[in-house]
């Protein structure tokens, strides 16, 4: 195949929205740690950071459903729209495709459950969203397995990052989790420390 | 802690001359017995009032309470009725609880009120849950204050003389100040901590097991019970037109001595307290000044209130209408005179930081800023401090204003700010190295062993 043809526009579309759906989730996965642990983007304040991870999660299900709706309206592989949804269904690359279809599942949970969060309890949505650490994993095990080009050059490459910036952030918020102060005790630990050093201590 | 009816303060309103209702006790006190008088049991509080007046059918009620006027006892002084129709609105099976726990240390009267006419607080009780057609009901009540075993004995008495249509479930509330936050309540009675939460969605529309919750300050579900049976009309005959009614206020005077009083409201804060209007904020020069037992501040609506200088104080009645342009509130009807021989910057600065330390954690601008504001009034009570202080104090207290799930910043903040500007002249004091009462003793009462860091919770 040489250059991109009527034939080969689907098939190159769903390629390149799926490795913009890998880094839009991966950026994702990070926003979510960095909100969970009450972190900063530098000159960003927090309800900036908060808005950057519902907003990017939202264009981010815009990407899958091009990636997926692409790969169902290829006619040169037949993957039906009943394979994209339940897993391990589909006749062409069985595993790999049951593993995106799995993801799928896991995301949209995610965001339905933020969609209605004002009206399921706050147990529900958080359980709920423990499965982002699910989703994305299997994500990227549907990405390098199923589709050749990941698992060499540049886009390799992609993924090895992509990878170590999740694993590096799940590790940062385990240590932050670790040293989290009980919210009994904030008030006075903070009083501790304004008392020994009360003018360097500055609000912000 | 001592009670009285206090005498003179009834200013009742010009009233027809035909009684409201046949039988209904004139003048003061309504809700407290007569001074002396022994706690009402139910024998004497039956033949006082008799059995409750129920309507036989929710909703009835509500129209005599619009009439009457009648405003929450508890800090807010929200109107009882629109939060009984809202009950209603919001969903089938409601579920109503009365708060009495009363977690400011310089607040008795729900104490009071409690132990001395605990019938009329679950007559009201019972009268809500009709009118808001609730099966479950509940009381609130800080547990090791007596009050939970007394109120149990109370109501095994009530359930024999069939009284009760509902049976009161006794929640217990943990000895922290926001313990008896409208949210924190409803936590608590879900089986979780007591810690105030968002405000939306609201108490009254999903509350305790996700059901429309009304909660009441145990105040006003006595006035509601006397409402039921004496009418809107004997309710407004004390009162001011647009505050009617009576109030139970906590007096502290400049002696010491604290009192539960039961007051109409528009009463002269001068009646209460003995106030005199030439003192002012600038206090005097120790324990011989000739002020030394007068008041040179007044703190208005308890913690979460404001300072007043004694002089306007003077000039001021017991109404939101009146203290509101000042900054102050009624609120919970915690009045202080803070007695001319004390640092009124030092007293401010042992609340706050109280106050800080009773933070629930949760919010960043409350947990991380009320502790560096009290840090700050600290060295503001202390000789020489840091010029740069009071602005740092100003700074903070924008930031974490608005910025809770709470109030407890926003009534925290309004409490320094009114310090801040009404102690003026002893800041500058400390500021040339000299104190109005060094080494005196605390004043505002704190609980003992506050405050109490790693206290429970739950």
């Amino acid at each position: 195949m040489n250059g991109i043809t009527g034939s080969t526009a689907l098939w190159y579309a769903s390629r390149a929205t799926g490795v913009v759906s890998l880094l839009m989730l991966t950026a994702v996965v990070l926003l979510g740690v960095l909100v969970n642990r009450q972190g900063r983007l530098p000159g960003l304040p927090r309800f900036v950071v908060t808005g950057l991870h519902r907003s990017v999660s939202l264009l981010s299900v815009a990407f899958v459903a091009v990636h997926v709706g692409t790969a169902i309206a290829d006619p040169y592989v037949s993957i039906r729209l009943a394979a994209a949804v339940i897993p391990f269904t589909s006749a062409y690359e069985t595993f790999w495709l049951g593993l995106g279809a799995v993801s799928l599942d896991l995301i949209a949970a995610l965001i339905v459950t933020s969609l209605a969060r004002a009206h399921i309890s706050r147990r529900v949505w958080r359980g709920v969203h423990w499965l982002a650490y699910a989703a994305w994993p299997v994500a990227l095990a549907h990405s390098v397995g199923s589709s050749t080009d990941m698992q060499r050059g540049v886009l390799l490459w992609l993924a090895v990052g992509c990878t170590l910036a999740v694993a590096g952030a799940v590790t940062w918020r385990a240590a932050r989790a670790a040293r989290e102060v009980p919210r009994v005790k904030r008030a006075a630990v903070t009083l501790a420390q304004a008392a020994r050093r009360p003018r360097e201590a500055g609000l912000r | 802690m001592t009670y009285a009816a206090a005498r003179n303060l009834a200013r009742p309103t010009p009233q027809p001359a035909a009684q409201p209702a046949p039988g209904a006790p004139g003048g003061l006190p309504r809700l407290l017995p007569g001074r002396g008088a022994a706690p009402a049991d139910l024998r004497s509080h039956l033949e006082r009032h008799g059995r409750p007046p129920y309507r036989g059918q929710s909703a009835r009620l509500i129209p005599v309470l619009q009439e009457s006027g009648l405003t929450g006892r508890g800090g807010a002084a929200f109107p009882v009725h629109r939060k009984l129709t809202a009950v209603i609105e919001a969903g089938p099976r409601p579920i109503v609880i009365g708060n009495g726990a009363e977690g400011e240390p310089a607040s008795d009267k729900d104490k009071a009120l409690l132990r001395i006419a605990p019938h009329l607080v679950l007559d009201g009780l019972q009268l809500a849950a009709e009118a808001v057609g609730a099966r479950s009901v509940g009381l609130y009540l800080h547990r090791g204050s007596g009050r939970p075993e007394q109120l149990r004995a109370v109501l095994a008495e009530r359930a024999a003389a069939g009284i009760d249509r509902r049976p009161v479930e006794i929640i217990d509330a943990p000895a922290r100040f926001l313990a008896g936050e409208e949210s924190a309540l409803a936590s608590r009675a879900d089986g979780g901590p007591a810690r105030p939460r968002f405000k939306e969605p609201r108490v009254f529309e999903r509350g305790v097991a996700g059901r429309p919750t009304l909660v009441q300050n145990v105040e006003t579900l006595a006035h509601l019970a006397l409402i039921a049976r004496y009418g809107a009309r004997w309710f407004r005959s004390l009162g001011t037109a647009g505050e009617p009614g009576t109030m139970l206020c906590t007096v502290h005077q400049t002696d010491g001595t604290r009192q539960v009083v039961e007051a109409a409201l528009g009463t002269p804060l001068r009646d209460l307290l003995a106030l005199d209007d030439r003192a002012s904020a600038a206090g005097g020069s120790g324990g011989s000044s000739p002020w030394a037992s007068t008041a040179q501040a007044v703190l208005v609506g308890g913690y979460h209130g404001a300072w007043l200088p004694a002089g306007q104080a003077a000039r001021m009645t017991l109404s939101n209408a009146a203290l509101r342009p000042a900054g102050g509130f009624v609120g919970a009807g915690v009045l202080v005179a803070l007695p001319a021989d004390r640092c009124g910057i030092a007293e401010t600065a042992r609340v706050t930081r109280f106050l800080a330390l009773e933070s629930a954690g949760q919010c960043g601008p409350c947990f991380n800023g009320l502790p560096r504001i009290a840090t700050a009034l600290d060295e503001l009570a202390g000789p020489r401090p840091d010029p740069q202080v009071r602005a740092d104090i100003q700074r903070w207290a924008g930031l974490v204003q608005g910025r809770g799930a709470c109030h407890h910043p926003d009534g925290t903040v309004r409490f320094v700010r009114s310090a801040l500007q009404v102690f003026a002249a002893e800041i500058e004091r400390h500021a040339r190295g000299r104190c109005t009462a060094p080494g005196a003793p605390p004043f505002l009462p704190l609980p003992p062993g506050a405050p109490a860091t790693d206290a429970d919770w739950s």
